[in-house]
């Protein structure tokens, strides 16, 4: 049987993990909330471009001399680059590690191919430098903090070079994307080349420049602003999936401690009975 | 016709401006563009420049670049890089 100064010892030690989990926790609960207003705020912008790319891609498409867009530019998928959008930290439950397994289901399910990599995210980084370390591209990471457009900007124009450049053949991006504080959704779609979103109610536009033109500028301007939202909204999802991960290890460890309380009480009183028995036999002993 | 029309401003990291308006100068690509309630759909890369929105006779000016410019049904709505109030 343990002692009471062993169990009072593992009580203390689980205290001081719950309030490091606690602090986590609130910590958490802060920056998601800023996570979320800047995820939100960049909506407008991204809702905006689509519906103008969708207007614009129609009538480019209608234009008698639409050029090829390489952006547009669909070809047998050999060469594929993987965006993988992790986090830079762990303890956030299942985050990271739901994120590479899918990212990996994906590997395995086309080892025929020349996969490529761009990886943003500590997390993210680190598995896939142990496996496929001359396949990655490029890395990305300490973006989380303050995620800036520049950063998705300089991701977004990389990747744009090399599809252009016909280096690869397509881009798959895999994000955590925000749902709610209990819910984030793992996403993997496609990115290059780019699947113009319809437009609802096409508007005749007087067009100051070309459609062709303004789609060469628009393309690529939609791609930045697909990564920017993927990180914003994989920052959010981050700090959800820590929250909630934090709430759960603190009620875990009430739970451990009223146990350990309970079990330390067994003991404390097991050894007065003893005792007691041994005075009262020891007092029958004698007479 | 309408004596006002909405304008809207947003930059990849926030919504800047949403308001009404009676007259608004904005920098397109190849000129300004002088906008008035009513206006027929439009769509211009966006220049460098400021922009100037007149609402309720007073006019505020921002500087702009990089982007697009959208107007239909009585709506401007600019996307650029870069806001500076």
């Amino acid at each position: 049987m343990p002692s009471l100064i062993d169990i009072r010892r593992r009580v203390r030690s689980v205290r001081n993990t719950q309030q490091i989990t606690k602090a986590m926790k609130m910590v958490a609960a802060a920056r998601l909330r800023k996570a979320q207003e800047r995820a939100l705020a960049a909506r407008p912008y991204a809702r905006i471009l689509q519906q103008v790319l969708a207007n614009v891609a129609e009538a480019a498409s209608q234009s008698p001399d639409a050029g090829e867009q390489p952006l547009l530019a669909v070809r047998p998928e050999n060469r594929i680059l993987l965006v993988v959008i992790t986090a830079d930290r762990g303890l956030a439950g299942g985050f990271n590690a739901n994120l590479i397994r899918l990212a990996q289901n994906f590997i395995n399910s086309h080892r025929d191919k020349e996969l490529t990599f761009e990886l943003a995210g500590r997390k993210g980084r680190d598995y896939f430098r142990k496996r496929v370390r001359e396949q990655i591209r490029g890395e990305h990471i300490d973006l989380f903090r303050n995620v800036r457009f520049e950063d998705a900007e300089k991701i977004a124009d990389a990747i744009i070079e090399r599809f252009s450049n016909s280096e690869i053949d397509a881009v798959y991006l895999f994000v955590n994307e925000f749902k709610s504080l209990l819910a984030s959704h793992l996403s993997a779609r496609r990115l290059l080349p780019i699947e113009v979103p319809k437009s609802q109610a096409s508007a005749d536009y007087i067009y100051e420049q070309k459609p062709e033109e303004l789609l060469g500028s628009l393309l690529p301007r939609y791609i930045r602003t697909q990564i920017f939202r993927a990180l914003l909204e994989s920052a959010a999802a981050e700090h959800a999936a820590r929250m909630t991960a934090m709430d759960a290890a603190t009620s875990n460890a009430s739970d451990v401690i009223d146990k350990l309380t309970l079990y330390m009480n067994r003991v404390r009183q097991a050894t007065i009975t003893k005792e007691i028995i041994e005075v009262v036999s020891g007092a029958a002993a004698l007479e | 016709m309408a004596d006002t029309f909405e304008i809207e401003i947003a930059t990849p990291e926030k919504l800047v401006i949403q308001q009404h308006a009676e007259f608004a100068e904005i920098p397109g690509k190849d000129g300004y563009l002088g906008v008035l309630p009513g206006h027929a759909a439009l769509l211009s890369e966006l220049g460098e420049g400021a922009l100037s929105i007149t609402a309720d006779g007073k006019t505020e000016s921002l500087t702009v670049s990089g982007g697009y410019v959208e107007i239909r049904d009585n709506r401007v709505r600019v996307l650029a890089d870069r806001v500076e109030r």
